[in-house]
């Protein structure tokens, strides 16, 4: 929203106050503001001239010399122009003239010849549209007089305000509320802008009913008849207004009514009079399906719950949000009814969301407006009407239907009590100055409280004690209130289990492991997981997606992981990345129960070149991180059937912690590689973090250190080349329990002399014993013993 | 016999003075002084002599051996040296390279800065008290906005544009979902943080992102005051800048808060001049907070009249853009490691 400092010092005098330091309080005080601008600043070094001399240019042929005096101060500048002549008054841009942040008047030369200043045309000025030629102004015009003088209504600052900042607030959508404010913060005098005695000068000519079917939707309607209206243009002091707040002039009366509602809050609406039907308005909830075309053109379909301006022939407007295309005035209205009503918020905010209908005037109203406004409104509107249109008359006396009026508020509290949540020393005298100058009605008992709330800020914003607390607050100047530590006592507070166990399994891979921790979007779309091949639909979608790419939640990390090495390979050979985050699974019960969260932690490797498989080093990261999570249980075993269509079928392997799946390790599948053109290897390992954390946990005990020889023994075995290891090590490892320490594969042969089909697989076993050194036929059983449950495997050995 | 001995004595000398290893050295030795060697040979013949040349023979073959010896130690210490030297020579490498084996170029983990302020800021908090609390991420309309004095159809609601789920359920919009779940499970008087991931319905642009990170706030206490409030700000934003920061609290409208504010801080990036990351005001809008509004208190079981909170979400993305002087808050979801090896 748009504030003028002109509107505004029509009712707060400013004086000797920056723009900038009414900026600066308003924030610090009522609301942000988010910008300041300058309004036409350049009329002020634009002056009035008159030509006294216009020469031809040297060296072009549409370009002139102009010899210029402006009160007594004489010029030369080169223009362009075609329609200026010897003697006329123009509007010369003086050296140094600012037009907007980047265009200043500089003395230059064009084409050879000196110029010291700028001719200007009235667009160039931001007066009008017109650029046929320079602005010449009437012959009797003064010169030397900046341009400033003479459109004073057009140079203006303007504020931008935050509009969430004002969202509690109603009054503060206009300017009236915010010169309330700064006579509040400034300690000046607030004067109103609505003159009420001039409602002695209505009569009741034309008379015409107003009536309310539904007070709860619509607490009050008042109405005005006008007659002898001249639609017109509007004069330039209101254009230029309604530029400043941000809106295009229409015409007068579209303009007095968008004025007004900037002025003092109230939306307003003006019907053309021989539009109607009859001499009622109706304000009613609309029937169902009615249809109503609004002024934008569009057509509306109307449900119970939307109010509606009726007359005798059906609905005139969508109330509160936007007139009907059928009682609109036209170039030739001459009498007119003005509108000024008040609305239940909830029904114009779901009007204006059903229908999109975001207009300037529904935004008030779903804030809850004093309906105190609407008599103000008219009698102002009524009041500038009278002024822009000569000869323009009230036609009725308001017509105010008002069942049942607004009762006024009161709050009851202490000086005690805030001071107390303010945390700061504040006397009562200064409370209670604080509260006076916004409006508030203070009845002071020793301190106890009794607080009228002005109307205009009891609808919704104020209401309880609290709400005094901010009053007092925001003007005292919070940044005026001294930090203070709370008498509290001191105790560790409980951990966050699940939370540390987070953080350790990231420290783990990032400092141990030297994964980086990626962080994706929880959402994913169509084609990335068509393109995986994950395309079940299984996920929770979006209603309202802001794009088909991420139109559902994740139900796993992997996709947008494999999207990172396709992006990242483009400036790494190699790397390590991981990411902790939640997926997400819809879930099925029935009212809708919230989504199953769980966590998980993926783990992506990458190598452009590389000889030995990613998967081994994959696999690496998870036995060190089970076993520094103090995982009691941990059990690989081979997978190649139930796997993800990105898992790598004859390289990937189940991870369990206790007897719980809790995930995978594989290389990637050759097929994702091509379709994401991902040129080199990929191994991953994908776990539920929310299983590990719950999975038993080791605890550490020592244990006595070996004291006895230990005694190795090496042998190779022969096996099928696609036997796993992991087979002949358990058969080896079974043999004897207690004393099998070791077993580990040292080397796997392939070739001649080995038959072909088949490899050797060398091993080496330790053995010893915790209580005696083994006795040499210990030890030859020991043997015996892992040859003949090899063999009886059908494992022979080389 | 005497010759005999100027002669070892000479040979060894000129032997030694001329050997070319350890090992040449050694031989010399055993040559000389060696069981068998030449001095220890007339030292064997000492007997055959009269007592007197037996003396004078004697002190002068144990002078020549110790002349001798101290030769040999002299001269290997001096092989020794020149030998080390010219290992040094050899060995010498061209430590300006990297390692060969690219592999073994070390490239350490890191986690991602939000990860690791996230860290910073549970630290500053479980030291003062505070308790570390977690919430979905699809919430319910309840938790989200309802409970937080948010109802159906309230304006507030455009404040946060929000993600529906199609089962009617939302995005969490702020971590303030996590106040009602706090004060469901606890019972006053405590003390919270909710860090978390918050999802709002928004275009990305440089400044604005549809996923981003917040952490919640909350001590529920007797008596707790708007200075209380600052002071927690103030110490919280001391320890993550590591010195005082200038900071403005100025009125700000949040519907669960009473009285509501915006805590700013004077821009990092120009020192509060005025630049593009401050829209030229010197201060940037980096805190939600306020008093915990009396009907948020009822929703989460508490009376308001006994106990009193206050209430603050500290957008960490923010936070982080402001340390290291991030410019575009999309890097954070990019994925892109070039932005995560730098933290």
């Amino acid at each position: 929203m748009w504030l003028s400092l002109n509107i505004l010092s029509k009712m707060v005098d400013v004086r000797g106050l920056s723009p900038e330091e009414i900026a600066l309080r308003l924030t610090m005080s009522s609301a942000e503001i988010e910008g300041i601008e300058y309004m036409n600043y350049h009329l002020k070094s634009v002056i009035t001239a008159k030509i006294t001399k216009k020469l031809p240019h040297p060296n072009a042929d549409k370009l002139t010399l102009c010899d210029l005096d402006a009160g007594g101060e004489t010029y030369r500048v080169v223009c362009g122009a075609p329609n200026h002549r010897e003697g006329d008054i123009v509007a010369l841009a003086t050296v140094g003239t600012k037009f907007g942040d980047e265009f200043v008047i500089k003395k230059t030369k064009i084409r050879g010849e000196e110029s010291s200043g700028m001719l200007c045309s009235e667009k160039e000025l931001g007066l009008s549209d017109d650029h046929s030629g320079i602005m010449i102004l009437p012959p009797s015009t003064k010169t030397g007089v900046p341009l400033s003088e003479l459109y004073p209504d057009y140079v203006d600052v303007r504020f931008e305000i935050d509009n969430k900042s004002i969202t509690h607030r109603p009054d503060l959508w206009s300017h009236t509320g915010f010169a309330r404010e700064i006579a509040a913060i400034f300690g000046r005098e607030f004067t109103s802008v609505v003159n009420y005695s001039l409602e002695k000068e209505f009569t009741n000519t034309e008379p015409f009913n107003v009536r309310i079917d539904n007070p709860k939707a619509a607490p009050r309607y008042c109405g005005l008849a006008m007659k002898n209206i001249t639609i017109a243009e509007s004069p330039a002091w209101l254009k230029a207004a309604v530029t400043s707040i941000g809106m295009r002039p229409i015409n007068n009366i579209v303009d007095i009514t968008n004025y007004v509602m900037s002025e003092i809050g109230e939306p307003m609406h003006a019907f053309d009079r021989r539009k109607l039907r009859g001499n009622e308005i109706i304000v009613r909830m609309a029937s169902n399906s009615e249809s109503l075309t609004t002024l934008d053109g569009q057509d509306h379909t109307l449900i119970a719950e939307d109010i509606v301006i009726a007359d005798g022939g059906g609905a005139i407007a969508l109330a509160g949000v936007m007139g009907g295309g059928n009682s609109e005035i036209e170039p030739d209205t001459t009498d007119i009814i003005l509108e000024a009503a008040n609305f239940n918020p909830v029904n114009i905010r779901k009007t204006s969301g059903r229908y999109a209908l975001r207009t300037e005037a529904a935004i008030r109203f779903e804030k809850a407006l004093d309906p105190g406004l609407c008599k103000a409104a008219i009698i102002r509107c009524y009041d500038l009407i009278r002024q822009v249109v000569p000869g323009s008359e009230a036609a009725s006396v308001i017509i105010d239907a008002y069942p049942d009026a607004f009762q006024s508020k009161t709050v009851a509290t202490s000086t005690s009590f805030i001071r107390a949540k303010l945390g700061q020393q504040i006397d009562d005298g200064r409370i209670i100055e604080i509260l006076t100058a916004l409006d508030f009605n203070v009845k002071n008992d020793n301190g106890a409280l009794t607080i009228g709330i002005p109307d205009y800020r009891a609808t919704k914003d104020v209401s309880i004690p609290d709400d005094i607390v901010e009053e007092v607050g925001r003007i005292f100047g919070y940044d005026n209130i001294t930090p203070q530590s709370p008498f509290v006592p001191c105790a560790p507070p409980s951990i966050n289990a699940k939370r540390q166990f987070e953080r350790l399994t990231k420290d783990i891979l990032a400092r141990n492991h030297n994964y980086t921790e990626v962080s994706n979007y929880s959402f994913v779309g169509e084609a990335l997981l068509s393109k995986i091949g994950l395309n079940e639909g299984l996920e929770l979608k979006l209603r309202n997606p802001l794009s088909t790419e991420q139109d559902r939640l994740r139900r796993s990390l992997i996709p947008n992981l494999i999207e990172n090495i396709e992006l990242n390979q483009r400036y790494n050979e190699s790397f390590r990345i991981f990411e902790m985050g939640r997926v997400y699974f819809k879930n099925r019960q029935e009212p809708a129960a919230l989504a199953r969260e769980t966590t998980r932690v993926t783990g992506v490797l990458f190598r452009k070149k590389t000889d030995t498989p990613l998967f081994y080093d994959a696999k690496t990261t998870v036995i060190d991180l089970f076993q520094q999570l103090k995982i009691k249980t941990m059990r690989l075993t081979p997978e190649q059937n139930d796997l993800p269509p990105y898992a790598h079928p004859a390289r990937a392997m189940r991870v369990y912690a206790g007897k719980a799946n809790t995930g995978l390790i594989f290389d990637l599948h050759p097929k994702i590689r091509e379709a994401f053109e991902i040129k080199g290897q990929a191994a991953i390992f994908d776990l539920d973090l929310d299983i590990l954390f719950s999975a038993e946990k080791e605890i550490t005990r020592f244990v006595e250190l070996q004291k006895f020889p230990e005694v190795p023994f090496e042998i190779s075995v022969l096996a099928d080349r696609f036997t796993y290891s992991s087979e002949i090590r358990d058969i080896i490892t079974a043999s004897d329990k207690e004393r099998v320490r070791n077993v580990d594969v040292v080397s796997i042969y392939e070739g001649e002399p080995i038959p072909k089909g088949m490899k050797s697989v060398s091993i080496r076993i330790v053995f010893c014993d915790r209580e005696k050194t083994l006795a040499p036929q210990d030890i030859e059983s020991l043997q015996k013993k892992v040859i003949g449950d090899l063999a009886a495997k059908g494992f022979n050995l080389r | 016999m005497e010759q005999k001995l100027d002669e070892i004595q000479s040979k060894a000398a000129s032997q030694i003075a001329a050997a070319r290893s350890i090992e040449e050295l050694e031989n010399i030795r055993v040559k000389v002084l060696g069981r068998k060697g030449d001095l220890t040979g007339i030292l064997r013949t000492l007997g055959e002599l009269s007592p007197e040349e037996r003396s004078r023979i004697g002190q002068k073959s144990n002078a020549i051996k110790d002349d001798i010896e101290s030769r040999i130690e002299k001269r290997k210490s001096e092989l020794l040296e020149s030998k080390i030297n010219s290992l040094l020579q050899e060995e010498w490498i061209d430590v300006t390279l990297p390692h060969a084996d690219s592999r073994k170029q070390f490239v350490r983990g890191h986690l991602h800065p939000l990860s690791q302020i996230q860290y910073e800021i549970e630290d500053i908090f479980t030291s003062m008290g505070f308790e570390v609390l977690d919430g979905p991420e699809v919430e319910t309309d309840y938790y989200n906005f309802e409970a937080l004095n948010i109802p159906q159809h309230h304006p507030a609601r455009d404040m946060q544009d929000t993600f529906w789920t199609e089962d009617g359920n939302l995005l969490r919009t702020h971590t303030s979902a996590i106040q009602i779940r706090g004060m469901e499970r606890l019972t006053p008087p405590f003390r919270v943080i909710g860090p978390g991931r918050v999802f709002r319905y928004e275009a990305t642009d440089a400044s604005h992102e549809n996923t981003f990170y917040q952490v919640e706030g909350m001590m529920v206490d007797k008596n707790i005051s708007v200075a209380h409030l600052i002071y927690f700000m103030k110490v919280l934003l001391k320890e993550i800048f590591r010195r005082d920061v200038k900071i403005r609290l100025r009125p700000g409208y949040f519907p669960f808060v009473e009285p509501g504010f915006e805590l700013d801080i004077n821009c990092l990036i120009c020192g509060g001049s005025g630049c593009s990351v401050c829209k030229n005001s010197g201060w940037v809008e980096l805190l939600p907070c306020g008093l915990v509004h009396p009907n948020v208190l009822r929703y989460g079981g508490i009376n308001p009249d006994e106990w009193s909170g206050f209430a603050f979400g500290l957008g960490m993305n923010r936070l982080i853009m402001m340390r290291y002087g991030i410019n575009d808050i999309r890097h954070f979801l990019s994925g892109d490691i070039r932005f995560l090896y730098q933290f």
